[in-house]
């Protein structure tokens, strides 16, 4: 059981840095405070490109991998003890 | 009403939008309930009932992140801090740019300045992020603070690893809000982090309605909710209300085409900052009380610490509710004198051949608007100063605990701004595709 725990910990402790690192990687929508409270209308035009695509998937496939870590670990806890 | 609604999910493009968002929502509000490992959830639950069984408002620099995040703060769950780090960045940024040179220029460059600052934003999100993490699990490493005496002990373990754990794990839950804030926004329909606030305030409301029906009966629960419709009609009018400012362009020849020669009008809205003012002074007061948390001891700590807790921490405290007035007033002049620039606006017409009926362009012309904003912009100050102090109202009158208050100042302006804003943007989407049919 413990080596099972400390597998999640390893995979969870990479996966947020991981995952903290290609979120900074995306370029940031939307500008600033005004817009956040009904400030103007800004509508940002143009798709992303095909790196943004893929970086997308990558961020998708590692929020996945670190959700699950933390399930993992939640369940161990409740179920060891 | 409803008709909208089925069209709005008819329109194959809408629909996706919609689903999207809404698939969003319900990722944010599981990730919410999902406890950080290393926090026991059956503990956590128990702390919780309790502090709300004695109705202990909760330390005030928390109370403002625990309405952000929907409650998730107090579970310790893994987006325990919400959206609350990169509403603090957001700020900081824009206060940056009247200090900063460098910031101003990025803000007059336009769209390509904008991302640059959004990216400064982001990262400067990750290290708030990180700071406040560590504070939540230092704070959670001794939980009486947070959830009041008789809860000692909310962890499964104390040792370094799983506290370094619950800090990176947090800072990763914050960074993916943020993401998913602007695949809302990308994607989606509305302000992706705007739509994550308004989700985490009405996440509370029910529950924090339902308290009240508990503990008061259907008596008071009715007036509170009688009350609570009239607060949301008055807030809707007055952010709706503008003043209108006739503007005439003047009529001129570019090439073999007529241009200009209508009249249009500057809407300026009473309440311009919106509850940006509100949030900033909740966050500055908070500041004293965090600084006397830290310094109170067991024996309650220097004088000027006992002081700040006597005096600011309490909204219902006189000295608090002055204080917390004159900030809001303030920062309202102060937000609207950064976000609209008369001069700016007379250049601009100015260039493209308009002026206001009876007033001269140019100087003049800014002039103008600046006397009219300065006055418009007075009762606005002073709505937003009712507005947030009704929940301090509502607690002597019925004896509510304020933290919980549902219609509570700051959470029915975000509602109301957030709500209309989407609902907008909808709309105009809707407009477009029936438009569309109509002419085919």
């Amino acid at each position: 059981m413990d080596a099972v725990r400390i597998v999640l910990q390893v995979l969870l402790v990479i996966s947020s840095m991981v995952l903290t690192l290609f979120i900074l990687l995306h370029k940031g929508k939307g500008g600033g405070l005004s817009d956040m409270f009904g400030g103007g209308m800004s509508t940002s035009l143009g798709g992303s490109s095909v790196a943004e695509r893929n970086l997308d998937r990558f961020t998708v496939a590692i929020a996945v991998i670190w959700a699950v870590a933390i399930v993992g670990l939640g369940l161990l806890a409740r179920f060891a003890s | 009403m409803l008709a909208a609604f089925v069209r709005a999910f008819r329109t194959p493009d809408l629909r996706k939008k919609l689903l999207f968002t809404l698939g969003i929502i319900a990722l944010f509000r599981f990730g919410s309930h999902l406890p950080t490992p290393g926090v026991s959830y059956p503990l956590v639950q128990a702390c919780l009932a309790q502090s709300q069984a004695l109705g202990s408002d909760q330390a005030g620099f928390l109370s403002l992140a625990n309405l952000f995040s929907g409650g998730a703060m107090l579970q310790l769950s893994v987006f325990a801090l919400g959206i609350m780090p990169y509403i603090t960045a957001s700020i900081i940024v824009q206060l940056l740019t009247v200090v900063i040179p460098r910031f101003e220029e990025l803000k007059k460059e336009g769209q390509s300045g904008q991302t640059k600052m959004t990216q400064y934003t982001r990262y400067l999100t990750i290290g708030l992020a990180i700071l406040q993490s560590a504070t939540l699990v230092t704070f959670a490493r001794n939980p009486s603070a947070l959830f009041g005496p008789g809860c000692d002990n909310i962890l499964t373990d104390q040792s370094m690893i799983t506290i370094v754990i619950m800090v990176l794990t947090m800072t990763a839950g914050t960074g993916l809000i943020m993401w998913l804030g602007e695949l809302v926004t990308d994607r989606g329909v509305g302000n992706g982090m705007s739509l994550l606030i308004f989700i985490s305030i009405a996440a509370n409301f029910p529950g924090a309605l339902w308290q009240i029906k508990e503990n008061k009966g259907w008596g008071t629960f009715l007036g509170i909710v009688l009350m609570g419709f009239f607060i949301l009609g008055a807030v809707v009018f007055v952010e709706q209300s503008q003043r209108r400012i006739p503007v005439q362009y003047a009529k001129r020849m570019v090439g073999r085409r007529m241009y200009g020669g209508t009249s249009t009008y500057i809407p300026l809205k009473v309440n311009m900052a919106n509850v940006i003012p509100v949030i900033f002074a909740s966050s500055l007061l908070a500041l004293p009380a965090m600084i006397a948390q830290f310094q109170q001891g067991a024996s309650g700590g220097p004088a000027w610490a006992q002081w700040i807790s006597n005096n600011l921490t309490r909204g219902d405290h006189p000295i608090y509710m002055i204080i917390y007035t004159a900030l809001i007033i303030f920062f309202t002049f102060f937000y609207v004198s950064i976000t609209f620039n008369p001069t700016e606006v007379a250049d601009n017409m100015k260039k493209y051949g308009g002026f206001i009926p009876g007033i001269r362009a140019g100087r003049p012309t800014a002039e103008y608007l600046q006397y009219v904003i300065t006055r418009i912009t007075v009762p606005g100050a002073i709505y937003l100063a009712v507005v947030s102090l009704i929940p301090v109202i509502a607690f002597v009158m019925v004896e509510a605990n304020q933290a919980n208050f549902p219609f509570g100042g700051t959470s029915i302006i975000i509602l109301v701004g957030v709500g209309l804003e989407t609902v907008k943007q909808i709309e105009a989407q809707l407009e477009q595709r029936h438009y569309e049919g109509f002419l085919r």
